[in-house]
């Protein structure tokens, strides 16, 4: 019964995504990124150091984080701004299923939003070591659902989650994340660059982090973030216009 | 109301009257198009700085003007000090290539307040308001764009302005001076034109504020970090010309370019345009962005209701 | 059987206080929530479907607490006031949602049986946004009501209705009401409380004026006289009559014929009030009270 009932919050999630315009921007970032490694491909050839700088830069350090953003607020944030929320919160369904629910919604556009792209971009960067690709769009995953996770417990603890989700993006990791070294320790993209060194030798982004910590950290920011989203919709103020 | 009702006398009439409260209806001179335009224009531009909002929204437009000039400050202030230690001729930054360095300030202000003045219409339906006043669908169109445009303008050459007069401070040549000073201001108006016009059209595309903000941050920047990580990978490969196609997909590389090919400002770009065909190519995409966003603001707001 | 029951609640955020020590049951039928704007109505509705903690206070359902507690939505049905809705859905894709998320068996002919309930039957089809605020509240209603709850929740439903649509509503909330269920309803609007809830229960300002029914509301008000309107065979000299009664204020002939009566005292007025009309010899053709109204029993608590 209750994998039907997770399926219904799914199939309202996606449609609540794509249903909104805030869905084309899921499309467009994506095409961004392959329509540059094509450019470099064609531009260059086949160079690894220059691949992973662009697989790093634009995409895990951008495409990611935002198609997590967009995934993520789409499927909480409207619903839970004009109220409709009420409807599945009203119902005899455990809020941490909810939350699964919506975040598994949310961990498939970046799948296919940002994981694969990757791997696209990465074999059209460098057919001949498809490892590359390949690392790139695991690693892409595991930090796409951290940040889905974190910017879901955003979206349930204030209305401004978008805002504060792009400033926590472009000030911790952008900007500080480039001057400071001790960002790494609370940083996704870090953890994930770590993670995709491990999984393909070959690259090298100098993230100075015990792969250990790394892969704790982010599964610990994908458990703690999705309980907390649920522990605080248990809790979930609903009042009337007035 | 369960009391009953009252039988009239057999002989009244129902009638009614309508008592003179003291309201009177309007029948004085009545200002034309244009001063209803102009109200809106600078009610939009004050709005952009906070004036006439919020004490909260004034905050970071005030911080952002602040963060921008500090640096032009900074500039004149050793340029004026150590131009004779230093053996400076000219300014550090050039005005032409300070918007470029302060970017990621102006985009911000620009994703602040497009939203503001073009969402919130729109997700609270006063737009009906606007719209059942004299003015037209195109002058408010219009009008909000020139408020935006204006203000972000501001922005951008509040800082130029400082380096201008602490340049003639430091006894750089008033006249070379005041050439550079003024195309940087052309450069700046451009700007300013394109990226209000970018913003807003973002803006216009969706009723929620936090949404707009952030699709406008993703469209200035993911843009400038693309084409510089192309420019980039051009200039190494030697296929500037690909470098230069490449600079016209973001506002800021774009009016640098114009820049350099009018006015032969100096070069910040790995791969600045040159030539006779980049000039027409260059100014035919500013014209395409502007005119552009222009014309396809004023169809998305054909469809508002 | 089901009963919420608040004891002593109370609900302030900052140093503003919505719901000021309130105690209250409501049971099985029909109970109007009835208070003016701000007094809050939705506060209390929030409360009682497990959406608000009580600052103080316990809200329970047959004993047991409704905040944090999702089984309790079995035997909830909550129509909410705010209009949003998921827009992009029609209106039996939608039903069936919330059928599906009750984990109902038979979902789809719950759904069918719910839409048609609130007679939407014809426009299922059609996506949400289409519809006009009276279909949006029927849908609503189909909504809260697809897995039979034994409590009904409802607030402000008679908002934007037309008056075909309120009458059917009406019609529909007696009938649930009839079948034992605890329908609570909540509205501004004294006409609408009236015609289907004979329990009420005021709230102004955020405390519980009163409860019961407003005709024994009424008669409890002592300190304000009832009034009649008497029609009868000889109204002078019944009025003069009345008037010597220690229990009559006041006796008004009026134009039109009729005595306007005001007592002090509605026990004693009940059986003096025959007696002289047998003693003078006068008919009595018609006794009506005329504020025993809720509107009045309104303005008198409204206005202390």
């Amino acid at each position: 019964m209750s994998t039907a009932v997770m399926g219904t919050v799914a199939r309202l999630g996606v449609r609540s995504v794509f249903g909104r315009r805030r869905g084309v921007l899921l499309f467009v970032l994506p095409l961004v990124l392959v329509g540059l490694a094509i450019l470099v491909r064609a531009m260059v050839g086949q160079d690894v150091d220059l691949a992973s700088g662009t697989l790093y830069g634009l995409g895990l350090a951008v495409l990611v984080p935002l198609v997590a953003l967009i995934a993520t607020t789409g499927v909480l944030a409207p619903e839970i701004d004009d109220g409709s929320i009420a409807y599945l919160l009203a119902k005899p369904v455990s809020r941490h299923a909810i939350v699964v629910a919506k975040l598994l919604v949310a961990v498939g556009c970046v799948l296919a939003f940002a994981a694969v792209p990757m791997l696209v971009a990465g074999l059209v960067l460098v057919t001949d070591e498809p490892g590359v690709g390949v690392a790139y769009a695991v690693g892409s995953l595991a930090g796409g659902a951290a940040y889905c996770a974190l910017f879901a417990l955003l979206s349930v603890m204030t209305r401004h989650a978008v805002v504060i989700g792009l400033i926590y993006l472009l000030v911790w990791e952008g900007l500080l994340g480039g001057l400071l070294d001790g960002v790494r320790w609370l940083s996704v993209t870090r953890w994930s660059a770590v993670i995709i060194e491990q999984v393909n030798d070959t690259i090298e982004i100098s993230a100075d982090l015990s792969p250990a910590y790394a892969v704790v950290a982010t599964a610990l920011a994908v458990v703690l973030g999705t309980w907390f989203t649920g522990w605080r919709l248990r809790g979930f103020n609903l009042t009337g216009d007035e | 109301m369960s009391s009953p009702s009252d039988a009239l006398p057999p002989h009244a009439q129902p009638s009614g009257v309508i008592h003179d409260i003291g309201y009177r209806p309007y029948s004085g001179p009545r200002l034309g198009d244009g001063a209803v335009a102009w109200s809106l224009f600078v009610t939009g531009l004050r709005n952009c700085y906070g004036l006439g909002r919020s004490g909260r929204s004034k905050i970071l437009p005030m911080i952002l003007i602040g963060l921008m000039i500090l640096p032009a400050l900074i500039l004149v202030g050793v340029l004026v000090q150590a131009r004779q230690v230093l053996g400076l001729d000219s300014h550090i930054v050039a005005y032409s290539v300070y918007p470029l360095t302060t970017q990621l300030l102006i985009s911000v202000f620009v994703a602040a307040q497009a939203p503001a003045l073009i969402s919130r219409d729109l997700r609270f339906g006063t737009i009906t308001l606007y719209l059942a006043r004299p003015a037209s669908r195109t002058t408010y169109v219009l009008v909000r764009m020139a408020s935006l445009t204006v203000a972000t303008f501001l922005l951008i050459a509040a800082p130029l302005l400082v380096m201008y007069v602490g340049g003639l401070l430091a006894d750089l040549p008033p006249g070379r001076e005041t050439e550079r000073f003024l195309q940087a201001l052309v450069g700046a108006l451009l700007l300013a034109a394109c990226l209000a016009g970018l913003a807003a059209l973002v803006s216009a595309m969706t009723t929620r504020r936090g949404l707009a903000v952030a699709a406008v941050i993703v469209v200035l920047l993911v843009s400038f970090t693309v084409v510089s990580s192309i420019q980039g990978v051009s200039l190494e490969t030697g296929n500037d010309t690909t470098g230069e196609v490449a600079g016209l997909f973001s506002p800021y590389t774009l009016t640098q370019g114009v820049q350099v090919l009018l006015f032969d400002s100096p070069r910040a770009t790995p791969t600045p345009p040159e030539g006779g065909t980049m000039t027409l190519i260059y100014l035919a995409a500013t014209a395409l962005t502007i005119l552009g966003s222009l014309g396809a603001m004023l169809r998305r707001y054909r469809q508002v209701a | 059987m089901a009963t919420i029951q608040l004891d002593h609640v109370s609900r302030w955020y900052k140093n503003v206080v919505a719901v000021n020590d309130v105690t209250m049951t409501i049971g099985p039928g029909v109970t109007g929530l009835l208070g003016p704007n701000g007094a809050g109505k939705s506060t209390l509705i929030s409360l009682m479907s497990g959406f608000l903690a009580p600052s103080t206070g316990s809200v329970t359902l047959d004993g047991e607490p409704l905040w944090r507690n999702e089984e309790v939505y079995r035997r909830i049905g909550l129509v909410p006031e705010r209009e949003a809705l998921f827009e992009y859905l029609t209106g039996r894709q939608f039903v069936l949602a919330n059928a599906e998320l009750h984990g109902l068996p038979d979902a789809g002919a719950a759904a069918q049986t719910a839409i048609a309930l609130i007679e939407m039957t014809d426009a299922q089809d059609r996506t949400i946004s289409t519809y006009s605020k009276g279909m949006r509240q029927r849908i609503k209603m189909a909504s809260s009501l697809v897995h039979d709850p034994s409590v009904l929740l409802l607030d402000e439903p008679f908002n934007g209705m037309d008056p075909r649509q309120r009458i059917h509503l009406m019609e529909l909330l007696r009938r649930m009401g009839g079948e034992g269920r605890t329908v609570l309803f909540s509205s501004h609007i004294l006409e609408e409380v009236e015609q289907v809830a004979r329990q009420i229960e005021v709230v102004v300002a955020g405390r519980h004026a009163a409860s019961g029914d407003f005709g024994a509301i009424r008669r409890l008000m002592t300190d304000r006289p009832n009034r009649f309107v008497l029609r009868t065979g000889d109204d002078r000299v019944l009025a003069a009559a009345l008037l010597g009664d220690p229990s009559v204020r006041g006796a008004r002939l009026r134009a039109e014929g009729g005595i306007e009566v005001e007592a002090t005292d509605f026990g004693r007025f009940s059986e003096v009030l025959p007696r002289l009309a047998r003693d003078h010899q006068v008919r009595l053709f018609e006794v009506t009270p005329t504020d025993e109204s809720l509107e009045s029993v309104f303005s008198y608590l409204v206005s202390t």
